[in-house]
């Protein structure tokens, strides 16, 4: 069965992105998507949805990613976007201690209206503007001026300990660097359970892949040109 | 960042039913400034999926007079019953209907590419409810034959009524061409069941079967809408995989399509705001000025909105339940290849069923089976939605539907009712009203089929959006935005 050439089971999984504006949700994406990073990147109208695969060992995960806006005016569209998604990125920014009260604020709503087992990733970005940044991308302007060239005001003991408590995956990133921002979404992919993957529902899970391609009606697929009016006779 | 008020808008959206969400996705690529708002908490109007918890507000308001087109609505839920999962584990739909995959709003979805974002499953075997006819015989289930295949399979017809149906079937497929069309003309306006009769020598039971296949909800539906309605389900057979001939979308039916296009507007730069009605308007000539319950006071040149005044006529009753059960001997694929369906369809017969009191049921009522896979409700269970006219005692009927479903469904143990919702849906205006800048779309319509006529106002509420772009304009026929089709792999 352990067939190396067979196609990996491919399930498609629903991600969201939450929190304040600017604190570089759209970034990260496209520093997953593109592996690319805009300085002053616009604003997000809206939202944008992007898509990504992630290989995994044993499994590809198709990311469907919903980047929503920050601001507060678009809060109307968060219920939309995290109907049925299957995992969260809550992003803050650690240079920013507002960030992280809105970022909470976005774990508690999640937690109270989300799909129940939805897997909420908190993520703390701009890492590059604090020292222990990696990438030293942080060039002194980005870093506020501050003599000590680190503009970290969020611990990362603060925010580890209160993800522990809320049982959330937790990241430090540098959308700009790139550091970490794959990891997030890999763990992501990791953490989703296998139960709740689109290949793997109700009895007879075993052959849960197959059973995918079997119910899923492909609207675009091969479709018979012909199909014909005349079938039934 | 500049309020609400500052912009002169090109048109407001009041409400997310599934007229205006279509209205937003269609207008989604044309750079025009859309507000889009709904006074309800939640999104899909009429056409919503609900978390038990909403369904609990929702009746709420309801009862509060507060949803125009709908009264009498309650919930029930069983004393004795266990079992019931988190209230976020069900997606109740207030329009559970099933697509023909001939129907318009599909092609419509692929050519703007939002049907990525809905997963659509197969709707399987519509089946006939059999009363026992004296205490011996037990009631039953019968699938009705609707492929050749079927009809020369099936051992519930007999030689003579298969050359029957086959022969009708022949007919509708061709029945816009001549001789055919002759044949059915002068009857066109009268009920299908006599042509039925007088073309086709059919008996009760043919006859059944093939009303049943037209979803009428009063059973009464005339020759031309019928060999309509028949011809689309039958050239809809085949069309997106063997073995169907609709499909459904996962998560609440159509209130999926309504979230997804909203999306749609969204991501083209609409602006959304929830629990955000009209108060007041004022027209002037070219421009409304609105203010909404938010307390912004905005001007735009045009507002789409729907119509929920009750128009008095005959309404239909739903009851909504949720049962302990997978049913899983309804979802077989009959067809090899064929998809496992996620929605079968049981069609009691007109005169099937009746009450304590003795009251017969006057019209048809229809009962569509969802299994966990829609989304609906958890593994293990299903939810039932079922149909018919509000006349009568239509609480009672429904109750003795759902009470025979049961009971033809299972050899031993009956499945629990876990829960149930009922209410009854009103009809308003049936068609669109154009009135200087104020587009007002129809009532939803409480067919179990999507009804392609649906489509037609969102196209005419574009135009009058549009203005003169609508001419160079190709509707709803969008590229991939960028980034939604990459498929690189990120390893």
């Amino acid at each position: 069965m352990a067939d190396s050439s067979a196609p990996k089971p491919s399930s498609s999984v629903k991600l969201v992105l939450l929190g304040e504006a600017a604190v570089g949700k759209s970034s990260l994406v496209l520093r997953f998507v593109n592996n690319d990073f805009q300085e002053n990147k616009e604003p997000t109208i809206g939202a944008a949805f992007l898509t990504q695969k992630c290989n995994l060992p044993t499994r590809t995960i198709k990311f469907e990613i919903w980047d929503t806006a920050g601001q507060e005016r678009f809060a109307s569209l968060a219920p939309m976007y995290y109907r049925n998604a299957q995992a969260a990125l809550v992003v803050y920014d650690l240079t920013k201690p507002t960030s992280l009260i809105k970022a909470k604020h976005w774990v508690a709503e999640l937690q109270r209206q989300a799909s129940p087992g939805i897997v909420i990733a908190l993520v703390g970005n701009k890492l590059d503007l604090t020292e222990d940044g990696t990438g030293s991308g942080g060039d002194a302007e980005d870093a506020g001026g501050e003599d000590s060239g680190d503009a970290r005001k969020i611990s990362t003991e603060e925010a580890k300990t209160y993800a522990e408590e809320e049982g959330l995956l937790f990241f430090e990133t540098s959308a700009k660097t790139g550091f970490n921002v794959t990891e997030v979404f890999t763990a992501i992919a990791n953490a989703i359970p296998e139960t709740s993957l689109k290949t793997a529902r109700g009895p007879g899970a075993s052959h849960a892949a197959a059973r995918t391609e079997e119910q899923r009606v492909n609207l675009n697929g091969p479709r018979d040109p012909n199909a014909k009016e005349g079938c039934a006779c | 960042m500049e309020s609400l008020g500052d912009t002169l808008w090109d048109v407001v959206i009041s409400g997310t039913g599934l007229q205006q969400s279509l209205l937003a996705l269609a207008l989604s690529r044309s750079g025009k400034k859309i507000l889009h708002i709904d006074p309800n908490e939640f999104y899909g109007g009429s056409e919503a999926a609900f978390s038990l918890q909403d369904a609990k507000s929702w009746v709420t308001h309801a009862s509060n007079g507060s949803c125009g087109l709908v009264k009498s609505a309650s919930i029930a839920l069983p004393e004795d019953a266990t079992g019931l999962s988190p209230s976020r584990a069900y997606s109740l739909a207030l329009a559970p209907q099933l697509i023909h995959a001939r129907s318009a709003i599909l092609s419509q979805l692929v050519s703007s590419r939002a049907y990525r974002q809905v997963e659509f499953l197969a709707v399987g075997s519509f089946f006939i409810f059999s009363p026992s006819r004296d205490s011996a015989e037990a009631s039953g289930l019968t699938r009705i034959p609707s492929t050749r295949e079927e009809v020369f399979s099936t051992t519930a017809i007999s030689a003579k009524e298969k050359r029957l149906l086959m022969k009708f079937l022949k007919f509708v497929l061709d029945h816009e061409s001549s001789p055919h069309l002759e044949t059915w003309q002068e009857h066109a306006d009268s009920p299908l069941v006599d042509f039925l009769q007088k073309e086709f020598k059919m008996g009760g039971e043919l006859q059944t079967y093939i009303i049943t296949l037209t979803l009428s909800l009063d059973g009464q539906i005339n020759t031309r809408d019928g060999l309509a309605v028949i011809r689309r389900h039958l050239s809809s057979m085949g069309v997106y995989g063997p073995g169907f001939a609709a499909i459904y979308p996962k998560w609440g039916g159509l209130s999926e399509i309504a979230q997804v296009s909203c999306r749609a507007g969204a991501v083209g730069g609409a602006v959304y705001m929830l629990g955000t009605g009209i108060e007041t308007m004022e027209i002037a000539e070219d421009e409304v000025e609105l203010h909404l319950t938010s307390g912004d006071n905005i001007k735009t040149r045009m507002l789409v909105r729907a119509d929920d005044s009750p128009s008095g006529q005959t309404g239909v009753g739903r009851l909504v339940a949720v049962v302990g059960s997978p049913l899983t001997s309804l979802f077989e694929a009959t067809v090899e290849g064929a998809p496992r369906p996620a929605v079968a369809l049981i069609a009691f017969p007109a005169g099937s069923l009746s009450t304590a009191a003795g009251e017969e049921s006057a019209y048809p009522v229809y009962l569509s089976v969802h299994s966990s896979e829609t989304g609906e409700c958890p593994v293990g269970q299903s939810v039932l939605y079922l149909t018919t006219l509000a006349t009568g005692n239509v609480t009672g009927i429904l109750e003795r539907a759902l009470d025979a479903f049961i009971h033809a469904t299972s050899d031993s143990q009956a499945p629990q009712v876990l829960y149930r919702l009922q209410y009854e849906q009103l009809p308003g205006a049936d068609t669109a009203r154009a009135e200087g800048p104020i587009f007002t779309f129809p009532a939803p319509s409480p067919s179990l089929s999507f009804d392609d006529s649906v489509l037609e106002p969102v196209q005419e509420a574009w135009k009058k959006v549009m203005g003169e772009a609508a001419a160079e304009a190709e509707y709803m026929v969008f590229e991939d935005r960028e980034g939604a089709m990459d498929d690189d792999v990120y390893e």
